[in-house]
Protein backbone atom coordinates (compact mmCIF):
# COMPACT_ATOMS: atom_id res chain seq x y z
CA UNK A 1 0.00 0.00 0.00
CA UNK A 2 1.44 3.36 -1.05
CA UNK A 3 2.07 5.97 1.64
CA UNK A 4 1.93 8.96 -0.72
CA UNK A 5 -0.51 11.76 0.08
CA UNK A 6 -3.98 11.05 -1.18
CA UNK A 7 -7.48 12.19 -0.53
CA UNK A 8 -9.74 10.18 1.76
CA UNK A 9 -11.84 9.08 -1.21
CA UNK A 10 -8.75 7.74 -2.99
CA UNK A 11 -7.95 5.82 0.16
CA UNK A 12 -11.45 4.38 0.33
CA UNK A 13 -11.19 3.14 -3.25
CA UNK A 14 -7.84 1.54 -2.51
CA UNK A 15 -8.96 -0.55 0.46
CA UNK A 16 -11.81 -2.18 -1.41
CA UNK A 17 -11.15 -5.89 -1.83
CA UNK A 18 -9.11 -6.18 1.35
CA UNK A 19 -9.96 -8.42 4.29
CA UNK A 20 -11.36 -6.36 7.14
CA UNK A 21 -12.78 -6.60 10.61
CA UNK A 22 -15.57 -4.19 11.45
CA UNK A 23 -16.13 -3.98 15.19
CA UNK A 24 -19.35 -2.35 16.33
CA UNK A 25 -19.53 -0.63 19.68
CA UNK A 26 -22.12 -3.24 20.64
CA UNK A 27 -19.20 -5.69 20.82
CA UNK A 28 -20.02 -7.66 17.66
CA UNK A 29 -17.29 -8.26 15.07
CA UNK A 30 -17.88 -8.74 11.36
CA UNK A 31 -15.02 -10.26 9.39
CA UNK A 32 -14.92 -10.50 5.62
CA UNK A 33 -13.73 -8.89 2.40
CA UNK A 34 -14.61 -5.21 1.95
CA UNK A 35 -16.89 -5.02 -1.09
CA UNK A 36 -17.66 -1.31 -0.91
CA UNK A 37 -17.88 1.71 1.30
CA UNK A 38 -19.60 5.07 0.83
CA UNK A 39 -19.29 8.57 2.24
CA UNK A 40 -21.80 7.81 4.99
CA UNK A 41 -19.65 4.83 6.03
CA UNK A 42 -22.26 2.32 4.95
CA UNK A 43 -20.20 -0.85 4.44
CA UNK A 44 -20.79 -3.88 2.25
CA UNK A 45 -18.77 -6.97 3.14
CA UNK A 46 -18.53 -10.31 1.34
CA UNK A 47 -18.05 -13.72 2.94
CA UNK A 48 -18.96 -12.19 6.28
CA UNK A 49 -18.64 -13.94 9.59
CA UNK A 50 -20.23 -12.54 12.72
CA UNK A 51 -18.40 -13.00 16.02
CA UNK A 52 -19.96 -12.32 19.41
CA UNK A 53 -17.45 -13.59 21.97
CA UNK A 54 -17.09 -16.88 20.05
CA UNK A 55 -18.45 -17.46 16.58
CA UNK A 56 -22.19 -16.92 16.35
CA UNK A 57 -23.38 -16.85 12.76
CA UNK A 58 -22.00 -17.23 9.25
CA UNK A 59 -23.35 -14.87 6.64
CA UNK A 60 -22.37 -15.77 3.11
CA UNK A 61 -22.69 -13.35 0.25
CA UNK A 62 -23.08 -9.68 1.03
CA UNK A 63 -23.74 -8.10 4.39
CA UNK A 64 -24.54 -4.39 4.62
CA UNK A 65 -23.62 -2.50 7.74
CA UNK A 66 -25.43 0.77 8.22
CA UNK A 67 -23.22 3.80 8.46
CA UNK A 68 -23.60 7.03 10.31
CA UNK A 69 -26.52 8.83 8.73
CA UNK A 70 -27.12 11.20 11.60
CA UNK A 71 -26.41 14.65 10.21
CA UNK A 72 -26.16 16.12 13.70
CA UNK A 73 -22.86 14.29 13.96
CA UNK A 74 -23.82 11.65 16.49
CA UNK A 75 -22.75 8.20 15.41
CA UNK A 76 -25.59 5.72 15.44
CA UNK A 77 -23.23 2.80 15.84
CA UNK A 78 -19.57 3.48 16.40
CA UNK A 79 -17.48 1.19 14.27
CA UNK A 80 -13.82 0.36 14.18
CA UNK A 81 -12.57 -0.78 10.81
CA UNK A 82 -9.39 -2.83 11.09
CA UNK A 83 -7.48 -3.56 7.91
CA UNK A 84 -4.89 -6.29 7.60
CA UNK A 85 -2.43 -5.18 4.99
CA UNK A 86 0.18 -7.57 3.59
CA UNK A 87 1.72 -8.29 6.99
CA UNK A 88 3.60 -4.99 7.00
CA UNK A 89 1.16 -3.14 9.22
CA UNK A 90 -2.41 -3.06 10.31
CA UNK A 91 -4.30 0.07 11.13
CA UNK A 92 -7.71 0.97 12.37
CA UNK A 93 -10.19 3.48 11.08
CA UNK A 94 -12.60 4.76 13.70
CA UNK A 95 -15.90 5.40 12.04
CA UNK B 1 -21.21 12.70 -1.11
CA UNK B 2 -21.70 12.97 -4.86
CA UNK B 3 -23.29 9.84 -6.35
CA UNK B 4 -20.86 7.71 -8.33
CA UNK B 5 -21.57 7.05 -12.03
CA UNK B 6 -23.07 3.60 -12.47
CA UNK B 7 -20.15 2.21 -14.47
CA UNK B 8 -17.75 2.53 -11.51
CA UNK B 9 -17.80 0.74 -8.14
CA UNK B 10 -21.31 0.54 -6.76
CA UNK B 11 -22.25 1.96 -3.37
CA UNK B 12 -23.44 -0.38 -0.64
CA UNK B 13 -26.97 0.97 -1.18
CA UNK B 14 -26.86 -0.07 -4.83
CA UNK B 15 -26.22 -3.60 -3.69
CA UNK B 16 -29.26 -3.43 -1.37
CA UNK B 17 -31.25 -2.48 -4.47
CA UNK B 18 -30.40 -5.94 -5.86
CA UNK B 19 -32.31 -7.43 -2.90
CA UNK B 20 -35.57 -5.63 -3.78
CA UNK B 21 -38.48 -8.06 -3.83
CA UNK B 22 -36.23 -10.70 -2.29
CA UNK B 23 -36.43 -12.03 1.23
CA UNK B 24 -33.80 -10.46 3.48
CA UNK B 25 -32.53 -10.72 7.02
CA UNK B 26 -32.25 -7.52 9.07
CA UNK B 27 -30.43 -7.23 12.38
CA UNK B 28 -31.71 -4.37 14.51
CA UNK B 29 -30.65 -2.73 17.74
CA UNK B 30 -32.11 -4.06 20.99
CA UNK B 31 -31.54 -7.69 19.98
CA UNK B 32 -34.20 -7.81 17.30
CA UNK B 33 -34.08 -9.59 13.98
CA UNK B 34 -36.43 -9.41 11.05
CA UNK B 35 -36.91 -11.74 8.09
CA UNK B 36 -39.17 -10.48 5.37
CA UNK B 37 -39.54 -9.45 1.73
CA UNK B 38 -37.98 -6.12 0.89
CA UNK B 39 -40.51 -3.92 -0.92
CA UNK B 40 -38.82 -0.53 -0.52
CA UNK B 41 -35.90 1.22 1.15
CA UNK B 42 -34.24 4.61 1.23
CA UNK B 43 -30.85 6.13 2.07
CA UNK B 44 -31.69 6.12 5.79
CA UNK B 45 -32.36 2.39 5.52
CA UNK B 46 -36.03 2.99 6.31
CA UNK B 47 -37.64 -0.11 4.79
CA UNK B 48 -40.99 -1.57 3.91
CA UNK B 49 -40.96 -5.29 4.58
CA UNK B 50 -43.74 -7.72 3.76
CA UNK B 51 -44.59 -11.07 5.31
CA UNK B 52 -42.24 -10.42 8.24
CA UNK B 53 -41.16 -12.61 11.11
CA UNK B 54 -39.69 -10.59 14.00
CA UNK B 55 -37.51 -12.33 16.61
CA UNK B 56 -36.79 -10.58 19.91
CA UNK B 57 -34.05 -12.24 21.98
CA UNK B 58 -33.72 -11.73 25.72
CA UNK B 59 -31.24 -13.11 28.22
CA UNK B 60 -32.34 -14.01 31.70
CA UNK B 61 -29.64 -14.63 34.27
CA UNK B 62 -30.40 -17.04 37.09
CA UNK B 63 -29.44 -15.23 40.29
CA UNK B 64 -28.18 -18.37 41.98
CA UNK B 65 -26.43 -20.30 39.24
CA UNK B 66 -25.61 -17.25 37.04
CA UNK B 67 -26.79 -19.38 34.20
CA UNK B 68 -27.73 -17.46 31.04
CA UNK B 69 -31.12 -18.41 29.67
CA UNK B 70 -31.72 -17.15 26.13
CA UNK B 71 -35.33 -16.67 25.19
CA UNK B 72 -36.65 -15.58 21.85
CA UNK B 73 -40.12 -14.31 21.07
CA UNK B 74 -41.41 -14.35 17.52
CA UNK B 75 -44.30 -12.62 15.88
CA UNK B 76 -45.55 -12.36 12.31
CA UNK B 77 -46.47 -9.05 10.66
CA UNK B 78 -47.96 -8.88 7.15
CA UNK B 79 -46.58 -5.43 6.27
CA UNK B 80 -44.08 -3.41 8.28
CA UNK B 81 -42.40 -0.01 8.09
CA UNK B 82 -38.93 -0.18 9.62
CA UNK B 83 -37.32 3.07 10.73
CA UNK B 84 -33.74 3.12 9.50
CA UNK B 85 -32.02 4.35 12.64
CA UNK B 86 -32.64 0.99 14.33
CA UNK B 87 -31.04 -1.02 11.55
CA UNK B 88 -27.59 -2.49 12.15
CA UNK B 89 -27.16 -5.01 9.34
CA UNK B 90 -28.97 -6.17 6.20
CA UNK B 91 -28.16 -9.46 4.45
CA UNK B 92 -29.76 -12.08 2.25
CA UNK B 93 -31.30 -14.77 4.46
CA UNK B 94 -28.72 -17.32 5.63
CA UNK B 95 -27.83 -19.38 2.62
CA UNK B 96 -24.64 -20.59 0.97
CA UNK B 97 -23.58 -18.16 -1.76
Amino acid sequence: MSLRKQTPSDFLKQIIGRPVVVKLNSGVDYRGVLACLDGYMNIAIEQTEEYVNGQLKNKYGDAFLRGNNDLMGKSTTRKTLTLYSDGFFSFKMFL
Amino acid sequence: VAPEPTNTVEEPLDLIRLSLDERIYVKMRNDRELRGRLHAYDQHLNMILGDVEETVTTVEIDEETYEELYKSTKRNIPMLFVRGDGVVLVAPPLRVG
